[in-house]
């Protein structure tokens, strides 16, 4: 599959299997194979990745926002292997459900300490 | 019958989505400085708003993406963060002065003083976020909201004077008050009627209910018949701020005085479903604004966002609709006057109207999203041509609003 990463991958919507939102491509990485092939071996996920791309002040900043939510620094971002994705079309779409890959930390930590201390946060209104 | 009923709920969501605080504030100030010379800005700001809200809608229903999402994708990274933090800042202020709506319309209905309103009008909108289901708050607000054409009805019961009403549109003067302050009414009136959360919500919401190329055609007509509708509403609230407040010289600087009119048309029964009407616009507003902030926010960043799964599952978007209440209360809490606040809300609005316009202009033309259901040339034409006043206004904004010391 021939594929230009900045234009119809970078950016674009990681959805699961059931239509989860689960991201951004918010970097791509690549390796070498056995003959020294260069080939797309990961799409990354998170704000680490996300402030790096941005870049200056303004991706500093968001990287420290984020980082104010987790213990173990310097963040990880997400690895999505890419021979998870099945499809890609306005969104980069998985084989995977959600919760077969990490949660990101801060969905985490504010789902602990906000959102589940307030009644009701379990069920969808609608 | 079904469908009538689906055409007759997208148009109360439409006409929910248009009427807010800053037409209420903008409306009245321009009907009692300037009479009907508006009327222009209000027409153009509805074709506009119809036009670019179209587009989302349609890129909605063929993508599944909303705005924001795309924003991201057509400006990158980093402009597109940028754009996320205009945006944010816009539209929190926004809730604020939607906010502060909500209590001068309940001031208005109770006599209560305003300040104490503050902190109920942010939970109600809070607990609504959390727990209602959104099409129907949509609705109830919008169905509410109607009440709006009492205006229209005193028009009818006061002694107006038709042919004065009708020569004052066709031909705008600046009523002795200098261009300088007719221009800035007018940029404030046409960003009250494009505001930038507006297409947010609307793309956000057929996003959030599924909509496929096949419900093209009723958001088009709900578009396309409930803008009209609300634009007609602020049309007859400029009407009767013309024939009431203008003759006894009397200035907006509350919502007391939109409602006048109506008072004086209809006593105290007028009163009520002015308060009412005014209630339910600006409370609607409050609640798409909330969701808009929090929308923007959630599709940059590609987090789990809508009322569909539990705020458990979407935690982030939960704490930033939390945030954005609380800071709209915040802001309100500091004494700032609602109806400045709602001025100074407009004018950074039409500052940063090109920042969403433009990039909906370029993805309805973009096949690789749209395949063949990109912008035909007329509607590209209409979209430039309204994006060079959108540009316009956006430039002129700042510069009015200093030389012109807010109007003054």
């Amino acid at each position: 599959m021939r594929i230009q990463i900045s234009q119809e991958l970078l950016d674009r919507q990681l959805v699961d299997r059931d239509g989860r939102l689960i991201g951004k491509v918010d970097d791509v990485e690549f390796a070498l194979d056995a003959d020294g092939v260069p080939y797309l071996r990961s799409l990354l996920s998170g704000p680490g990745a996300l402030g790096q791309r941005v870049g200056g002040r303004l991706g500093r900043m968001l990287v420290l926002t984020a980082e104010r939510f987790v213990t173990d620094r310097p963040m990880a971002p997400l690895r999505i292997p890419y021979a998870l994705v099945e499809r890609v079309d306005s969104a980069v779409w998985l084989r995977v459900r959600a919760d077969e890959l990490p949660t990101s930390p801060v969905e985490q930590w504010l789902r602990r300490h906000v959102i589940d201390r307030i009644p009701g946060a379990h069920r969808a209104s609608g | 019958m079904r469908k009538l009923l689906a055409a007759t709920l997208g148009i109360l969501s439409a006409v929910g989505g248009f009427v807010d605080i800053g037409d209420l504030v903008a409306a009245g100030q321009a009907g009692a400085r300037f009479g009907m010379g508006h009327t222009w800005v209000l027409l153009l700001g509805v074709v506009a708003i119809c036009a670019y809200a179209e587009m989302a809608g349609r890129i909605a229903a063929v993508t599944g993406r909303a705005v924001f999402d795309l924003v991201r994708e057509r400006l990158g990274a980093r402009m597109a963060l940028l754009n996320l933090v205009a945006s944010y800042l816009v539209t929190v202020i926004t809730l604020a002065a939607e906010l502060g709506g909500v209590a001068l319309a309940l001031r208005l209905a109770t006599g209560v003083p305003y300040l104490l309103w503050v902190p109920v009008a942010g939970i109600a909108v809070w607990l609504v976020l959390w727990r209602m289901r959104f099409p129907v708050m949509e609705r109830v607000f919008g169905l509410a909201g109607l009440a709006l054409v009492v205006f229209a009805v005193a028009l009818f019961w006061l002694p107006t004077d038709w042919a004065a009403l009708g020569r004052g549109a066709v031909t705008p003067g600046d009523s002795g008050q200098g261009w300088g302050a007719y221009w800035f009414v007018a940029v404030a009136l046409f960003a009250s009627t494009v505001s930038p959360y507006e297409v947010f919500f609307f793309s956000s919401g057929g996003v959030e209910e599924r909509w496929s190329a096949t419900d093209l055609a009723d958001a088009r007509f709900g578009v396309l018949v409930g803008f009209p509708i609300g634009g007609f509403l602020a049309l007859s609230l400029i009407a009767t701020a013309t024939v009431v407040l203008r003759p006894a010289g009397l200035s907006v600087d509350g919502l007391d005085q939109v409602a006048q009119p109506v008072v004086l048309a209809f006593g105290s029964a007028g009163l009520a479903v002015a308060a009412l009407a005014f209630f339910a616009v600006t409370f609607g507003a409050a609640l798409e604004t909330g969701l808009s902030a929090a929308y923007a926010a959630a599709q940059y960043f590609g987090w789990q966002w809508g009322k569909r799964v539990s705020p458990h599952e979407a935690a982030r978007f939960h704490t930033v609709l939390l945030v954005s209440v609380l800071l709209g209360v915040l802001i309100l809490l500091t004494t700032v006057d609602p109806v400045t606040l709602t001025e100074y809300m407009l004018i950074i609005s039409a500052v940063a109207l090109p920042l969403i316009y433009l990039p909906i202009l370029v993805v309805a033309n973009d096949r690789t999203y749209l395949g063949d259901r990109v912008n035909g040339r007329a509607l590209n034409l209409l979209g430039a041509v309204l994006l060079l006043v959108i540009l316009a206004a956006s430039i002129v904004a700042v510069p009015l609003a200093i030389g012109t010391r807010m109007g003054q």
